[in-house]
């Protein structure tokens, strides 16, 4: 094979697949070297998935080496999953930097595209680790040779890549302890491993199943239609003023009216100004709508259309002629479980977006959530300290409202959190420190099935048993769950707390969590328990005590 | 002749207006498109039914009396040769009242030796029931109307209560506390701690964390503002939560003694579907609200 001195964007491209089917056939083994014995965080996973959506961005006819890298890093950065996946997405954004208005890349040209990506990759963590991802991108790029052809540098940076790799170990306790090397570096090596082969002729032209993650994002997400068999019908618009003859209006609500119009029409629209209520409705039968809406006032003025002859066929809210005002605080949330997604609903989320441990979400899922909620500040809670960062990736892209990413890294401080906005409060910092003041006084504590033996300060853990456990801490171990469920909640101090909530997950019988619960009052007389069907993957019980 | 008038607002039932000569104004509510009046569309009240049905997310509606029927109460009496004096929940909270004052202007102005008398007592529920009960022992004991409400003036503001509620959703709906924040309650075990004051309107004064905690708080507001507790009665109020009621009457009994004078009531379902279900309040004598 001829030794390659200049690189173009078709060879990167092939470069960007193999390293995506490298981490595919890699994947397993990396999402192994997991450190917690609880099956969470596949770093492999979110590293493919965020790769993919990169190699989803790609196109024929890439033009220049520069518009390429930076058509991936695109990809990359908006299907950016789990933390590993949104540094390996600002790596690549570090390069498509290096690379800017590169055609074509020499040796020494993309060893200074490496430079910037390493800075990049430092920039996108808070607090850098040694003994991650960033370190190994950081010693192989030390260690490649760039005074020769690009095959060399290669080589000499997988080299060095896989040295720094094996050192990890001795950088971090956490994965001596384990006896494993760091995912995120080992993820890395996988990919730049592919890359290598590719630039060497290696090309094994196997089919990148389609990511069935988010796809490239679409123009207008708010034509999307959920109510697609609707074709016909009349768009209804009128203002009522209600009428003091007719309702107590000190204490009505809206709502009545509002609940019954989403009952028998579509496409509704309405809200109330002082005594007038502003309604868009799309139904078959406005007579009806509008008899019923004489219970509560008086028509100002009314305004019916037949659609099938409305210049733009538009069937949703959008041709409403007028906007919802927005509401001052929306709220995002990440969980998975249908109970616990409803639970979060019902605390006051206005988006949950499904997904927590075993899949996280992509900064797209976190845009697509912004674009649903018509709000002057959004505030996020991710629940999981592996999803933050993709939070804080779509907060840095929309500009359509304030985001804030609340710091909950666990279910219990994104419930409670999410329970104490104080809507009427206009301040939103205050909202902010009295919502943070509140996650700092929860505690969260789970059950799983461990995967792998594991030693904790008080405890050791068996494969196979129930592990009980908090953050990183792990606090018991039973092959019967509920004896795990009953020393975790005493090693988390039930005894001097108020108040404890337990979700059950979809593996626990009613009978079981319902027994459980009564055996705990029992014990715990102050305490107010309460018992909800979360219905969660992987998580048997997740108790939140304040 | 004067004529006791009190409503179901005041959680009277049909029992108090024949132990103490009552005269029941029934306040209705509105579930779907049925419009209920206490006590004449039912002889006793479901109330686990009632708040079990509010617990199942039906949230009935309230809305103010209309002069009509407020004419149709009182005309009968003035008709009849009698004064009125009507013990009534908060004119803070509803604007009924604004109406009845309406239909009373009419009615003197038909009978203009008749008077009506009326005792806000700023309160709803449990609070309205202990001043109802002390107006019926003044009347027992001789005195006059216009003696009562010299007596309302001074007493009324030494008349608080106390409560929390469970589900805020009832009170936010109504739109009537200030001082909520957000959606707190059962959902997280953190629930407000709500007053009446003397403008007869909900204020929320705190939170507590925890039922247990929360109970005490309530208790220990009575000991604390209580004065003369024992020489007059404390009436607890419950939307279908009667343990928690009774521990409530317990730990007082603690404090106070087992003699101290408490009486249970469970909310009327008019003022219920503005409170909710699960919700717990105190009324006692004090040196202020």
């Amino acid at each position: 094979m001829q030794p390659i001195f200049e690189l173009d964007s078709l060879v990167f491209a092939d470069m960007l697949r193999q390293g995506t089917v490298s981490l595919c056939k890699d994947k397993k083994v990396i999402n192994d070297l997991n450190v917690f014995p609880i099956p969470d965080g596949d770093t492999g996973d979110n590293m493919l998935m965020t790769l993919k959506a990169g190699c989803a961005a790609l196109k024929d006819n890439m033009g220049t080496l520069s518009e390429l890298a930076s058509a991936a890093s695109s990809g990359m950065l908006l299907g950016a999953r789990g933390n590993s996946g949104v540094i390996l997405s600002r790596i690549f954004a570090g390069l498509t930097k290096g690379l800017k208005d590169v055609i074509v890349a020499d040796t020494q040209a993309f060893a200074k595209a490496m430079d910037a990506a390493v800075t990049e990759a430092y920039k996108a963590v808070p607090v850098p680790v040694e003994g991650t991802i960033i370190t190994v991108l950081r010693e192989g790029t030390a260690g490649a040779d760039p005074k020769d052809d690009l095959n060399h540098y290669f080589e000499t940076l997988l080299e060095a890549m896989q040295t720094s790799l094996d050192h990890t170990p001795e950088l971090l306790q956490v994965l001596k302890d384990a006896g494993v090397v760091d995912s995120g570096g080992a993820g890395l090596v996988s990919i730049f491993r592919g890359m290598n082969d590719a630039l060497n002729g290696n090309i094994s032209h196997e089919e990148i199943e389609p990511t069935t993650a988010t796809p490239v994002p679409t123009v207008e997400l708010n034509k999307f239609d959920e109510n697609s068999t609707l074709e016909f019908g009349y768009c209804t618009e009128f203002l009522l003023r209600l009428m003091r003859s007719k309702v107590d209006l000190d204490t009505f609500d809206e709502a009545v009216i509002i609940d019954y119009l989403n009952k028998v029409g579509e496409s509704v629209v309405a809200f109330r100004e002082g005594t007038i209520v502003k309604v868009h409705v799309h139904t078959f039968t406005p007579g009806m709508i509008l008899n019923e809406m004489q219970k509560y006032g008086e028509f100002l003025t009314i305004k019916i259309e037949n659609m099938a002859l409305q210049h733009h066929q538009s069937t949703n809210q959008d041709n409403a002629s007028f906007k919802l005002p927005p509401k001052k605080y929306g709220t995002v949330t990440v969980a998975s479980g249908e109970g616990l997604i409803e639970a979060f609903r019902g605390i006051g989320a206005d988006e949950v977006i499904a997904g927590g441990q075993t899949m996280n979400p992509s900064t797209q899922d976190f845009l697509d959530a912004f674009a649903k909620i018509n709000a002057q500040h959004i505030l996020v809670f991710p629940n999981n300290k592996n999803i933050k960062m993709a939070a804080d990736q779509a907060a840095e892209m929309y500009d359509k409202a304030e985001i804030h990413v609340l710091p909950s890294t666990t279910i219990g401080e994104g419930y409670y959190g999410i329970g104490y906005i104080d809507r009427d409060n206009p301040d939103i910092e205050d909202v902010i420190a009295s919502v943070t003041e509140i996650m700092q006084s929860v505690v969260t504590g789970m059950v799983s099935t461990a995967i792998r033996d594991a030693e904790g300060d008080q405890v050791s853990v068996h494969t196979g048993d129930y592990v009980g456990y908090s953050g990183k801490q792990l606090l018991s171990d039973s092959p019967n769950r509920e004896e795990a469920a009953k020393a975790l909640i005493e090693r988390l101090g039930a005894g001097s707390r108020d108040v404890m909530l337990v979700f059950f997950g979809e593996e626990v019988p009613q009978n079981e969590a319902e027994k459980l619960i009564a055996d705990l009052q029992n014990q715990y007389k102050n305490l107010e328990i309460m018992l909800n069907n979360g219905a969660q993957p992987v998580y048997d019980y997740i108790i939140v005590c304040i | 002749m004067l004529t006791f008038f009190s409503d179901t607002d005041c959680d009277i039932t049909p029992k108090e207006c024949a132990e103490y000569g009552i005269k029941m104004i029934s306040m209705p509510y509105t579930v779907g498109d049925q419009v209920i009046y206490p006590y004449i569309d039912f002889d006793e009240f479901d109330s686990h039914k009632f708040y079990d049905m509010l617990r199942a997310g039906t949230m009935p509606t309230t809305s103010a009396m209309s002069e009509e029927a407020y004419i149709q109460h009182f005309e009968p009496e003035f008709a009849a040769g009698n004064d009125i004096l009507y013990v009534h929940f908060s004119s803070g909270l509803s604007n009924t009242f604004t109406i009845m004052n309406q239909a009373v202007e009419k009615l003197k102005a038909k009978y203009p030796e008749r008077k009506f008398y009326t005792v806000d007592t700023l309160g709803i529920s449990a609070l309205c029931y202990n001043i109802v009960l002390e107006v019926a022992d003044l009347l027992k004991a001789g005195k006059t109307a216009e003696e009562i409400v010299e007596w309302a003036k001074v007493e009324v503001p030494k008349f608080p209560m106390y409560f929390f509620a469970d589900d805020l959703k009832f009170f936010r709906r109504s739109g009537r506390v200030s001082g909520l924040a957000a959606t707190m309650g059962g959902f997280i075990g953190i629930r407000p701690i709500i007053y009446l004051d003397n403008a007869g309107k909900m204020v929320s004064i705190g939170k507590e964390t925890g039922r247990a905690k929360t109970i005490a708080r309530l208790v220990q507001y009575v000991e604390e503002l209580g004065e003369d507790v024992k020489a007059h009665r404390v009436v607890i109020g419950h939307s279908d939560c009667p343990d928690i009621a009774a521990e409530a009457e317990r730990l007082l009994k603690e404090k106070f003694g087992q003699d101290l004078n408490v009486i249970t009531t469970v909310v009327n379902p008019t003022i219920g579907s503005h409170c909710g279900p699960n919700g717990m309040g105190i009324c006692f004598h004090a040196k202020h609200r």
